[in-house]
């Protein structure tokens, strides 16, 4: 496609170069005086660690595994997930299981690791979708900092845990265990 | 004052020349660490930002960010200092220096008050007195000397970024340095042929400003004020005319391979460059310590109008600065030869032919 050019005649006060200067100053100068009497919480700036910034719907954070009513995951280990991720940081390890107490008793087969390594997630979301039972989800939550890299292997426990408390969830603290003791960066 | 003096067993005019080292080193220093802030906060609020308003004293009192620059120098003095094992050694120590040293030599003549007498003797409020027989020629001899600093350092960096921004601001302000010496001659001749005949050369900065009196310089020179204007940030390396630092094109120009004090250094003394350049522009152009319809203001209130303009000045710099993007290199020759050159021989024309008309 062409692109057409439109020449713009500048009159000689333009041309002076001193005269858009001073307009420019004027523009910056109006901003200035603006800023200069908006209380900082009115401004455009979302003042981090003192307000969160709220993520759209469809915002890919942290995942979480989902579960039942009664606690139990509703994953059964079928690896769609792990084959699906592009950076192929899923690792899963599958458990025959049956209690026929529990909502996931009647699937028999759960994993007894589910681990995401945060560091080379590339949030794409494709496990996501990939899952046949909804039980892997990307939630808007986005603080996602630790001090080495070890805390960044998130295992079955965070991956079910972390956020429990922020939704009203109880934390499952039996079985199964936290991966990597996971120490949250405070702010 | 001659008590005082008398306590601290010295002569008055060793009390004020003490008095006035302090004044004259320490008031651009403060000025310039405050321009740092205003830089930011000023900045932030063009941009439609907050700016640093985060660091607090004793973790309570944020006062506008203010506490930011005390944290900036803590910082600077507990980081690393890193020198590069390709650098020129001694050069590399020295550079800092010589950007530093030139930026506060140059406030040396500036009167920033009017002189006021006690008793029988007559105090100045400038480092060096009046009659000292070098007037406004010095800071442009310093304002020269100050490209050194950037060249020293951009050369034992031994980096192809920092030789860079060390050959484009010597280019650029040799080209400048000649606009602004002929928009100052023009002061000169002014000076020297109205106000009150004294014994002063027409190029002493007293003078200049005593002959502004009536009318300041700005308005019969604003060909002169424009071309100096812009040729003093030129000399500073501000922006628009940044080419030492270039961001954007050559990493951080000259500073790029400098960190913790040395940057501070270096930095502090590019505002330090910026409140000289707003005390020359005020003393030549913008009437010195003069206030409008004020005969006679004495020394306090004189103190106090001199600092307002600088301030002012000072503020216009960093104003300019978020407004303006920065030149291409040809451009930047072409401004400078093509049309400062030009606009301030004109200037000078210009004055020398009224002047001659008048004469006649
Ligand atoms: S979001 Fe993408 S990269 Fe991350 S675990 Fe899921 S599929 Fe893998
Ligand atoms: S999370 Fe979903 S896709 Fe992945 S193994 Fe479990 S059930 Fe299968």
């Amino acid at each position: 496609m062409a692109t057409v050019i439109k020449e713009v005649e500048l009159s000689w006060l333009d041309r002076t170069y001193l005269w858009p200067i001073l307009k420019g100053m004027v523009i910056t100068f109006k901003h200035f005086i603006r800023q200069l009497f908006t209380p900082t919480s009115k401004r455009y700036t979302v003042q981090y660690p003192d307000a969160k910034k709220e993520m759209p719907a469809g915002y890919r954070g942290l995942h979480e595994l989902k579960r039942f009513e009664d606690g139990s995951i509703k994953c059964v280990a079928c690896f769609m997930c792990a084959e699906a991720c592009p950076a192929r940081c899923i690792t899963i390890e599958a458990e025959e299981f049956s209690d026929l107490n529990q909502t996931q008793g009647f699937e028999e087969k759960r994993p007894k690791v589910f681990k995401i390594d945060m560091l080379r997630c590339i949030y794409c979301g494709y496990c996501e979708e990939a899952c046949p039972k909804d039980a892997i989800w990307l939630r808007t939550d986005y603080e996602l900092s630790a001090y080495d890299r070890l805390e960044m292997q998130f295992g079955k426990w965070d991956l079910m845990n972390t956020y429990a408390k922020k939704d009203g969830k109880p934390e499952i603290s039996t079985d199964p265990k936290p991966a990597v003791p996971h120490k949250p960066v405070e702010m | 004052m001659d008590s005082l003096a008398q306590l601290l067993h010295l002569t008055p005019a060793t009390l004020w020349m003490i008095v006035k080292v302090l004044l004259v080193f320490g008031g651009p220093f403060t000025i310039a660490s405050l321009l740092t802030w205003v830089e930011r906060r000023g900045s932030a609020m063009i941009q439609d930002r907050i700016g640093p308003n985060r660091a607090a004293l004793f973790g309570k009192w944020r006062l506008l960010g203010l506490p930011q620059i005390v944290a900036d120098g803590i910082k600077a003095f507990l980081k690393e200092d890193l020198v590069p094992p390709h650098a020129v050694g001694i050069l590399f120590w020295l550079a800092p220096l010589f950007a530093f040293v030139p930026a506060v030599l140059g406030f040396a003549v500036i009167p920033f008050g009017q002189s006021f007498t006690i008793g029988n003797t007559q105090y100045h409020m400038s480092l060096l007195d009046p009659g000292n027989g070098m007037g406004m020629l010095y800071p442009m001899a310093i304002g020269a000397v100050a490209i050194y600093g950037v060249l020293t350092a951009a050369w034992s960096s031994n980096n192809k970024w920092s030789i860079l921004g060390g050959m484009r601001v010597s280019a650029q302000m040799i080209s400048y340095e000649l606009a602004m010496s002929l928009a100052v001659v023009a002061i000169f001749m002014r000076t020297g042929n109205a106000g009150p005949p004294t014994f002063l050369e027409a190029y002493d900065p007293h003078r200049i400003v005593a002959a502004q009196a009536g009318l300041w310089n700005v308005i019969p020179q604003f060909l002169g004020f424009v071309v100096f204007s812009t040729c003093m940030f030129a000399e500073t390396n501000r922006l628009p005319f940044d080419f030492a630092e270039g961001e954007s094109e050559i990493v951080a120009g000259y500073l790029t391979e400098f960190g913790s004090m040395k940057f501070a250094l270096m930095y502090l003394s590019e505002y330090v460059h910026i409140v000289t350049a707003a005390a020359l522009i005020v003393t030549l152009y913008l009437g010195g310590w003069q206030i409008p319809f004020v005969a006679d203001p004495g020394a306090l209130l004189s103190v106090a109008a001199f600092l307002a303009k600088l301030l002012i000045v000072c503020w216009v710099f960093i104003w300019v600065r978020w407004t303006l993007p920065r030149f291409r290199y040809d451009q930047l020759m072409a401004l400078g030869w093509k049309v400062m050159l030009p606009l301030a021989l004109g200037n000078l024309m210009l004055h020398a032919w009224w002047m001659h008309r008048a004469a006649m």
